[in-house]
């Protein structure tokens, strides 16, 4: 009968052969270091995702302007503050994956405060209103005439984006592997985002919309997160950029 | 080997084993949750449940792959065999690892909505028609749930009461959960990634896999080319020169079917090849105690009736044997498991048993 563990024969049960006792202890030091290594390598293998954040430490922002829809809520800012100046044009979202539009329709065209917190990404800003009246209520006054500048039919590359999560929600807000809430976002009636690869009148970001300054229709949302060229009339709102796209324009591209 | 179920027989060995594992896997963590943030430049750091979610869904992909090597390694160099031996530790463990991985996707990108998240992950992205864009999310939840299905199934209890082909046809589903895990992340993060490094990784660790299993596959074939042939009753194994004791020698026969033939204190007595366990190769055992002992997980066979030491109950089948000359010959028909064989002397020398008497 041959000794086993004279041959190096591992049986579960018994002790560990001297002949494999060196192998097994550098295979063990192999594992540990090299999942160690792993870690490593893959935890600074991470791109950068931007600089959009929420700006909690802003606090919260109250400004005052005008209600307009398009159909996504926006704030012409006629009285601002430090960090959100007078004829800057605010999105407004609610909270996570929510929109505001119940509460924005009863004021549209009408002046009405808002308040919350920022999220900001370069040129690109948000307002996170808080919950019911707190958030946005009638101001008193009567509202100034807020004039939009059509700029023409465009031809755009890009991305769309839901602006919340591009804004700074979340780090990071876009890509294909953020699809999916980009997508839940958009069906929240988040406002969504088209990031141009060229500026347009000087800007990267534009809210996008329907054909017909509806929501975003079904079909863009196969599209979203991809790079993909379409087509719009393109309109100025104060210092933002509205796109009414030509759904029957949107392509794939390489 | 057991006589009734227990969650887990712990011993010296699984103790080592699974120090090492959970060393290794808690090291993967801390640095990728804790050390590399801090080597990162980014301006502002990325979610820290994305960052999470990242940690554990690289850690559970990692794991399996560490787990789909072994099993190659093993046939390519048996001294890489007792790290199959406790694979299940690091299966079940792989299962946690992927389900945190889950919980932080769920619990991040598919809340806040006014729907509820799990239901979100269905519906969000339904962009099936296309490869970019593709809900890669699916491709995760159905490796998911095939390792929890094979986690929960690892135990012996089901190994006995499904029955050993059926267990291993089911337990194969990890290849196809591998394959689902790589798509997942292929057309997940990998399309959006920018650092080469990942990319690097991600393709060195699938490639291992499938390489490792080419080189085992082209192994087996080329040491069954040596162990086939014959047809018929008696079928040649190899010349009784060949033998040596404790040790056997394997024959593959037509019907697809392998036999080990031992030489065990001087006679020869040939059982199935295959272990009632988990179909483990019983030819590449060594004969302790008198008894065959599986290489894969320890279990041992009277090597005359193929039956395992009371209070044991496993049984695999028996074959008749006979010399011709020099030649060791085996009938290609089984008997049935647990039946005896009287051995066969080799010509010249007489069982111990026998000398003592």
């Amino acid at each position: 009968m041959s000794d086993p563990r004279k041959h190096g024969f591992f049986v579960g049960y018994l002790p560990i052969p001297p002949a494999l006792r060196g192998f097994l202890l550098v295979i063990c030091v192999l594992l540990i270091s090299g999942l160690a290594g792993f870690g490593l390598a893959l935890g600074t293998a991470q791109d950068d995702p931007g600089q959009g954040a929420f700006r909690f430490d802003y606090g919260r922002q109250t400004v005052t302007g005008v209600v307009e829809l398009t159909p996504y809520p926006l704030l012409r800012v006629t009285i601002g503050n430090e960090r959100i100046p007078e004829g800057h044009t605010l999105m407004l979202a609610g909270g996570g994956k929510t929109n505001v539009e119940n509460r924005a329709i009863p004021l549209e065209g009408q002046l009405a405060q808002v308040s919350g917190v920022m999220l900001q990404r370069g040129d690109l800003d948000m307002l996170q209103l808080r919950g019911g009246a707190d958030g946005i209520s009638a101001a008193e006054g009567v509202a100034p005439p807020m004039g939009t500048v059509p700029l023409g039919r465009w031809q755009l590359a890009g991305e769309i984006c839901d602006g919340k999560c591009l804004s700074g929600a979340m780090r990071p807000g876009r890509g294909l592997a953020h699809k999916a809430c980009a997508n839940l976002c958009l069906l929240g009636g988040v406002p969504p985002v088209f990031v141009s690869t060229q500026p347009v009148d000087g800007s990267e970001f534009l809210l996008i919309t329907g054909p017909e300054g509806d929501h975003l229709p079904e079909t863009a949302y196969d599209y979203v997160a991809q790079y993909v060229s379409l087509e719009g009339e393109v309109e100025r709102r104060g210092d933002l950029l509205v796109l009414r796209m030509d759904p029957n324009t949107l392509r794939v591209l390489d | 080997m057991s006589v009734k179920y227990v969650p887990v027989q712990w011993n010296p060995n699984k103790y080592l084993y699974d120090a090492v594992m959970l060393t290794g896997v808690g090291l993967f963590l801390y640095v990728f949750l804790y050390a590399a943030p801090g080597l990162l430049s980014h301006e502002r750091p990325i979610n820290q449940q994305i960052h999470n979610a990242r940690a554990f869904g690289a850690c559970a992909f990692v794991m399996l792959t560490v787990i789909l090597c072994i099993g190659p390694l093993a046939r390519l160099d048996t001294r890489f065999l007792p790290l199959l031996y406790n694979r299940r530790h690091f299966g079940v463990m792989t299962v946690f690892v992927a389900l945190t991985h889950a919980g932080y996707v769920v619990d991040w990108y598919f809340a806040f909505s006014r729907w509820n998240k799990f239901e979100a992950v269905l519906f969000a992205n339904t962009s099936y028609g296309q490869l970019a864009g593709f809900p890669f999310e699916a491709f995760g939840i159905f490796a998911l749930f095939t390792l929890i299905l094979l986690a929960v199934t690892s135990h012996d209890f089901w190994l006995k009461f499904l029955g050993p082909p059926l267990w291993k046809a089911l337990h194969y589903m990890i290849y196809p959960a591998y394959l689902s895990l790589v798509a997942h992340v292929s057309l997940g993060i990998l399309l959006d990634q920018q650092n080469h490094v990942f990319t690097a990784i991600f393709a060195g660790c699938a490639g291992t896999v499938g390489g490792l299993h080419l080189l085992a596959a082209l192994k087996e074939r080329r040491i069954d080319r040596t162990r086939s042939g014959g047809k018929g009753g008696w079928v040649h194994v190899c010349d009784v020169s060949e033998m040596r004791d404790g040790f056997a020698k394997v024959k593959l026969l037509a019907s697809g079917e392998r036999v080990a033939v031992y030489l065990n204190d001087g006679a020869l007595s040939a059982i199935s090849n295959a272990c009632a366990h988990q179909n483990g190769p019983l030819g590449e055992g060594r004969i302790i105690d008198c008894l065959v002992t599986c290489p894969w997980h320890g279990f041992q066979y009277d090597v005359t009736n193929g039956r395992s030491p009371a209070p044991f109950t496993e049984k695999v089948p028996t074959y008749n044997l006979r010399l011709d000359g020099t030649s060791v010959l085996v009938h290609a028909r089984p008997n049935a498991p647990g039946t005896y064989v009287e051995p066969v002397p080799l010509p010249g020398t007489a069982p111990e048993t026998e000398a003592m008497a």
